[in-house]
């Protein structure tokens, strides 16, 4: 018989509050974990894909299109590699739940500059050579049962065509994949010479431009040099790398990073409050064994080591069973959000952060026993004065 | 040749202080055990028996006043001291059995020995020897709830000696029991005494438990006389 055994048999003493409290202390590292996750896409670099690319969108906001041109004033600037541009098509399929990551794209050149797409050959060439076609990822053609040569009917909820419809007519040309699961297989691409002709209103602009710069260029040096081009234009414009528009994207609405924080935070106040909580009561109620112990010989300090043993034992179950549902279900949402907020993951150094977490929680969690424990009486909580 | 002595009190004051009240409880109390004697400790409640054994059991300290077993004065002792020295000297057991209910009668009973340096296999072995002692070996893997209230105090009392003290101080043992189990838990207690030599220090309000001692003090009694020997020596010394 030692001490752990002993710690064992003690924690399981009232399962169903060992259950509660554990499930409460797995929500909390669940939560911590997820959110982590998700603070990790908001401030690391993230996707090799896209280190060497440029977005390009007007300096006001990106709801406001640039002009056409713009791709061509890009493209002859030093360290400037190719440019390619694409617009916002906001279509559906039948009806508005049916939402499409659909978008108009410059067909020369753009899959050149995003090749984490792969297109056959002869599909690419046939989709450029068709105005009204469309490449598919190969998701979203099985999700629909799309092949290559249906006609498809898509909406748009922002662009209306010359003949007055939201309706647009589209003919797939191509299906594509990806090279990991990380890229987003569910999107649309038509061509942006099209959208142009076929649109009723604010032809010839685009909604952004994407420029990829050589290898040895200053990244931060060519975006400048694209911003001051335009400084004085009508349409000025602000040049970010991909990575930060996507973070720039996602935080448009709130700070997400301080919300994360503030509610990591909030979750780490309750559960320390929960198994604080829980440790009082365990230990009020073996007040008498833990004066009978005293009496046998155990020192005081050995007795606190036994409650930081059984809150650690809590806390570790929780925090790797919480980190565990989190790490399944974050891989599984990183593939969900890639375009979104590329880059969720769960960082190594975030297990460290969860065991010194657990081990400092423990700690104050045995603070409050620690002291009934160094105060009891054993004379007081055995017998009286018969 | 005389037992030499194994528990001193010597001029024990104890008070109890609660708000603004002061509980005296003991005063200039003295009493001197002799090695192997089982005390049988009576009277009235609130006469302060349990605070005696948690004196000689170093559970308490007296206000003023020398508690000294086995020539070691012990009041003077450290709380890490008295525990330690807890662990090596005295056997306790108490009306409620207050064993562990989580673990077995043998885990319990091998629960002091984990004080010791005895390794795994020899806390097991001695834990085996006491229970045999207390007739509770075919019992060993049974936990506290799977036992009876009679059992349950074999096994505290296994626990008490399976260090061996020297010294065991019962608080009301037989307290909780029916007469035929009091009987054997009695029966036990003098085997231990008479065969083992254990000095037993018992606190009893059953007359019938007192039978088993090989001394008996009346507390009320005993202070009364103490009491009126020293107002006499008092009033000696003023004449």
């Amino acid at each position: 018989m030692n001490m752990l055994f002993l710690v064992w048999r003690n924690s399981l003493r009232k399962k169903s509050r060992f259950l509660l409290t554990t499930l409460s202390v797995t929500v909390a590292f669940f939560l911590f974990t997820a959110l982590s996750a998700v603070n990790h896409a908001l401030n690391v670099n993230v996707s090799s894909n896209n280190q060497y690319r440029l977005m390009t969108n007007h300096k006001v906001s990106i709801t406001r299109s640039l002009p056409v041109n713009y791709q061509q004033k890009i493209a002859v600037l030093d360290g400037v590699d190719n440019v390619s541009y694409a617009s916002w098509f906001g279509g559906y399929f039948q009806n508005e739940s049916n939402q499409l990551a659909m978008m108009a794209v410059e067909h020369q050149h753009y899959f050149k500059l995003f090749d984490e797409y792969l297109i056959a050959a002869e599909q690419l060439q046939q989709w450029q050579n068709t105005r009204t076609g469309v490449i598919i990822g190969n998701s979203l053609a099985e999700e629909f049962g799309w092949q290559v040569g249906d006609k498809i009917p898509l909406s748009s909820s922002i662009w209306m065509n010359k003949e007055g419809l939201f309706s647009w007519e589209f003919v797939v040309s191509g299906i594509y994949h990806t090279k990991d699961s990380s890229v987003d297989d569910q999107r649309i691409f038509f061509q942006h010479a099209y959208f142009d002709e076929a649109r009723a209103y604010a032809g010839y602009t685009v909604s952004w431009l994407s420029t990829v710069i050589n290898h040895t260029a200053d990244i931060d040096a060519v975006a400048k040099s694209i911003d001051v081009l335009f400084a004085n234009a009508n349409a000025a414009t602000r040049t970010m790398t991909e990575q930060v528009f996507i973070k720039e994207q996602a935080q448009q609405f709130v700070d997400m990073a301080m919300v994360i924080k503030v509610i990591m935070a909030a979750v780490f106040f309750t559960l320390l409050l929960i198994v604080c909580n829980t440790m009082l009561q365990t230990n009020r109620e073996r007040l008498n064994e833990s004066a009978m112990m005293k009496a046998l010989g155990f020192s005081s300090a050995v007795l606190i080591l036994q409650v930081y043993l059984e809150s650690l034992w809590l806390l570790l179950l929780g925090a790797a069973s919480g980190s565990l549902i989190a790490l399944l279900l974050m891989s599984q949402i990183s593939l969900q959000f890639a375009d979104f907020l590329p880059g969720i993951a769960i960082a190594s150094t975030h297990y460290l952060e969860v065991l010194a977490i657990t081990f400092s929680a423990a700690a104050i969690c045995t603070v409050f026993p620690a002291f009934s424990i160094k105060r009891l009486s054993i004379s007081k909580t055995l017998g009286g004065i018969t | 040749m005389e037992a030499e002595n194994c528990i001193e009190l010597v001029s024990i004051n104890k008070s109890y202080s609660k708000a603004k009240n002061r509980l005296d409880v003991l005063r200039d109390f003295n009493l001197t055990i002799k090695q192997g004697e089982f005390i049988a400790l009576m009277g009235p409640s609130g006469l302060g028996k349990s605070t005696l054994l948690h004196l000689m059991g170093g559970l308490d300290k007296p206000t003023s006043g020398q508690v000294v077993i086995n020539e070691e004065n012990i009041e003077s002792l450290s709380e890490r001291q008295l525990t330690s020295w807890r662990a090596e000297n005295i056997g306790f057991i108490f009306q409620s059995h207050h064993l562990l209910p989580v673990i077995s009668a043998q885990a319990n009973v091998e629960l002091p020995l984990s004080l010791t340096p005895l390794n795994a296999k020899q806390r097991k072995q001695h834990a085996k020897v006491a229970l045999e002692l207390v007739g509770m070996a075919n019992r060993a893997t049974h936990l506290p709830k799977e036992l009876s209230g009679g059992q349950e105090q074999r096994v505290a009392i296994a626990r008490a000696i399976a260090t061996d003290p020297k010294i065991l101080l019962c608080d009301e043992p037989t307290g909780n029991l029916d007469r035929k189990t009091a009987n054997e838990i009695l029966s036990l207690l003098t085997t231990l005494n008479k065969d083992f030599g254990k000095t037993i220090v018992m606190v009893t309000h059953d007359l019938k438990a007192a039978d088993y001692a090989t001394r008996v003090i009346n507390l009320e009694q005993y202070i009364d006389e103490n009491q009126a020997t020293e107002d006499i020596v008092s009033a000696g010394e003023k004449l």
